[in-house]
């Protein structure tokens, strides 16, 4: 079997391994590329009709042509789309200006809200181990207590991928079909299943978005990939990060407090 | 005692930011008789810090033995390579093997906690605790699985700034608590773990130093008793280290000295009053400039950058005009005067080929301006100008501010020329001494081959300014 079959076999497995564990569960969909392929398996999976919502967090400062390509395809692709938004952060006018509380309030907040409100039990998540550091050591199932906190030293095994799917009560857990991915086989499956994803990803006058978030907190790289092929190409060489575009992790917003309270900010 | 020889062990306890003449004055005073001992027997010295003199890029030219030019640690925030955006460099952006890397490669045990620059902890042939900038004591601890222990004691990795600024006895007792814990987690890995090369870093000192400086000064009635509590503290710890450990080569030094703030300097701020900087229409941080407008802009202490064409995105100095406008903007800066006693704020502007020096070059060759300008790499992350105040008049940022001198919480800052150091069983260079100096000797002593681009010998110090 060659490498993107497997990769999409064990995803599919995960994914209905989730949805026969799991009562209340739910897709979060960012509509990037890594979430835009599992939303695929997803539908792969269920043989085109998928039995759970899609969760879109939306923090209102989304790229225009991000809002266009949800409103699309979730109706294309006969999604049950749930929109959450941090309503009272936005009108209390929480924007980037306040950059790093900014993405607690209108992303990690937001999803309490919507995990609150909609008593989902577990989420499914596009992430993969060699976008960031941290992430290398997620598992498959993961779970997250109340407050989201993720002990990562306290992680059920999953040796020889026997996945962990069973947790204790009063946690919600994370489940990431896409783990094993790397950012060359997302691109590689995207071209061979013809996956649609927003044209923010292709060059456009010496300029791509290779991650992409808010219009605020995003930076194109330099690139002249066009096509997926030159995407392909050019990932087989570059050595600069994925997330280099991406203006902040959480640990900045650590940082910075720390030294501004040093007067060193 | 073959033995000893054979098995060279080296200890280091860092104090950070004690300057050498309140050293003496404690020593003298009664306030750190183990120090004093131990200065009686063996000596103490001044010693030289980095430019600019903040502890992350000190003790980055400790731990690499480098200069800036070769490490690029320039200062706690930074540019993003390509933008007028924030980075935070730490040790993960940190271009040089560290002093514990270099050891481990030769097969020695080593020991690390605290010392800025070291996280994210690297791997190593030990264990290796990282910085106050650690979020969790998870991800300070390599191996992840010693946060159990430091779990276990309510190890502090830092204590609470924020606290300092709003309740100093309330910070007293934190900055107590974070001692004593960092003392208890040193005794027991001393004890504990087979080490050939162990350094524990002690942070409160600066940050009793930056809030306590001027009451300490004027002997306040509460404070300045307060203070030097503290440091008694820290002399007890010592007193048991020097019994636990009565012949082992052992190093005791600051990385930069301190004096009273006299006015905190917004230089941001005077960039734009001078028509360097145009701030952009919405500030949200310190590198919000409209680039269009600006030929230059500054980053914290003294760190100022020529818009350059060609190498920053919205560059508009062209590179011909490059050693005027650095010319200009050194003229400038030491024009920018104290209007409450007329005194001159600015001692001296270098240019960054006359202080850093990059990897590649050879020690001796000199830079042509233009060629350092458009250099690539670690090097070329340096700021242009590099603007040294003189002692009380710290330099920060403020693009927002309307003042350019302001007083705040803040009572002390660094000064260059005056750490400290206090050294048994080692050899030291004799006359001159400057932090990134110390790493040759330290692997020399452990009988390990210093790397061949390490600086601190020859031509490669830095000039005195």
């Amino acid at each position: 079997m060659d490498k993107l079959d497997e990769l999409e076999s064990q995803s599919i497995y995960i994914i209905r391994e989730a949805y026969y564990h799991y009562k209340k569960l739910a897709m979060l969909w960012s509509i990037g590329k890594d979430s835009s392929t599992m939303v695929w398996l997803v539908r792969k999976a269920f043989f085109g009709k998928v039995p759970f919502p899609a969760l879109h967090i939306d923090t209102s400062y989304k790229f225009p042509q991000m809002y266009k390509f949800r409103d699309e395809y979730s109706r294309k692709w006969g999604l049950d789309l749930v929109i959450t938004r941090n309503e009272k952060a936005l009108a209390a006018g929480m924007t980037c200006k306040k950059k790093l509380e900014c993405c607690t309030a209108l992303k990690t907040e937001a999803l309490k809200i919507a995990i609150a409100k909609h008593g989902f039990d577990a989420l499914l998540l596009g992430i993969r181990r060699d976008e960031h550091g941290i992430r290398a050591k997620e598992r498959v199932f993961s779970p997250r207590d109340e407050e989201f906190k993720w002990n990562y030293q306290d992680q059920p095994p999953e040796l020889w991928d026997q996945f962990k799917s069973q947790a204790e009560e009063q946690t919600h857990i994370r489940v990431h079909p896409l783990l094993g991915w790397t950012e060359l086989d997302i691109w590689k499956y995207i071209k061979r299943e013809q996956i649609p994803i927003t044209e923010l990803y292709f060059a456009k006058n010496g300029k791509r978005y290779r991650s992409i978030g808010c219009t605020t907190c995003c930076n194109p790289v330099d690139s002249n990939a066009a096509t997926i092929d030159d995407m392909i190409n050019e990932l087989e060489t570059t050595t600069t990060s994925e997330r280099a575009g991406r203006a902040q992790d959480k640990e900045d917003t650590y940082t910075m407090q720390k030294l501004r309270a040093l007067g060193y900010m | 005692m073959t033995t000893a020889k054979h098995n060279p062990k080296l200890m280091v306890l860092s104090i950070d930011g004690v300057p050498f003449a309140l050293m003496r004055r404690m020593m003298d005073d009664g306030v750190m008789p183990n120090m004093a001992g131990l200065a009686g027997n063996v000596g103490i010295r001044q010693m030289r810090s980095v430019q600019p003199t903040v502890s992350c890029v000190a003790w980055a030219s400790y731990m690499t033995g480098k200069n800036p030019g070769k490490h690029g640690i320039y200062g706690f925030i930074d540019r993003r390579t390509e933008s007028y955006d924030l980075m935070f460099p730490n040790s993960a952006t940190m271009s040089a093997e560290n002093i514990w890397e270099v050891l481990s490669r030769a097969d020695k045990r080593v020991f690390g906690m605290n010392v800025p620059s070291s996280y994210p902890p690297r791997r190593v042939n030990g264990i290796l605790i990282g910085d106050f900038l650690a979020p969790t004591i998870e991800k300070a601890a390599y191996p992840a699985g010693e946060s159990e222990y430091l779990r276990s004691i309510d190890y502090r990795i830092d204590s609470d700034a924020q606290l300092a600024r709003r309740d100093k006895r309330a910070m007293l007792a934190d900055l107590d608590k974070t001692l004593d814990t960092r003392m208890e987690a040193m005794f027991h890995y001393l004890d504990k773990e087979s080490w050939d090369f162990f350094h524990t870093h002690i942070m409160g000192s600066d940050r009793i130093n930056h809030f306590l400086w001027q009451k300490m000064e004027d002997n306040d009635p509460e404070f300045a008793p307060a203070f030097f509590a503290y440091y008694r503290r820290i002399d007890k710890a010592i007193g048991r280290l020097l019994e636990q450990l009565p012949d082992i080569p052992l190093l005791i030094f600051s990385d930069h000295g301190f004096c009273r703030i006299k006015q905190e300097v917004q230089l941001s701020r005077y960039l734009v009053e001078t028509g360097w900087t145009t701030p952009a229409q919405e500030i949200v941080h310190p590198l919000s400039v409209d680039p269009a407008k600006s030929k230059a802009y500054c980053l914290i202490p003294g760190r100022i950058y020529v818009n350059l064409l060609g190498r920053e995105p919205g560059g508009i100095v062209p590179l011909e005009k490059y050693q005027q406008v650095r010319k200009r903007l050194a003229e400038d800066l030491l024009k920018l005067r104290d209007p409450e006693t007329g005194e001159n704020v600015i001692k001296k502007v270098v240019m960054r080929e006359n202080v850093y020096w990059p990897s590649d070059r050879e020690k001796n060759a000199t830079m042509e301006p233009e060629q350092s300008a458009m250099y690539k790499g670690t090097y070329g992350k340096a700021a242009d100008l590099i603007a040294i105040p003189y002692d009380g008049y710290d330099l920060k940022l403020g693009l927002a501010g309307n003042k350019i001198l302001q007083k705040t919480e803040l009572e002390g800052m660094h000064t260059y020329d005056d750490a400290f150091m206090v050294a048994r069983g080692i050899e030291l260079p004799k006359d001159d001494l400057e932090i990134l100096m110390l790493a040759r000797p330290i692997l020399d002593k452990l009988g390990v081959e210093p790397p061949n681009d390490m600086d601190g010998t020859g031509s490669a110090i830095t000039p005195r300014f």
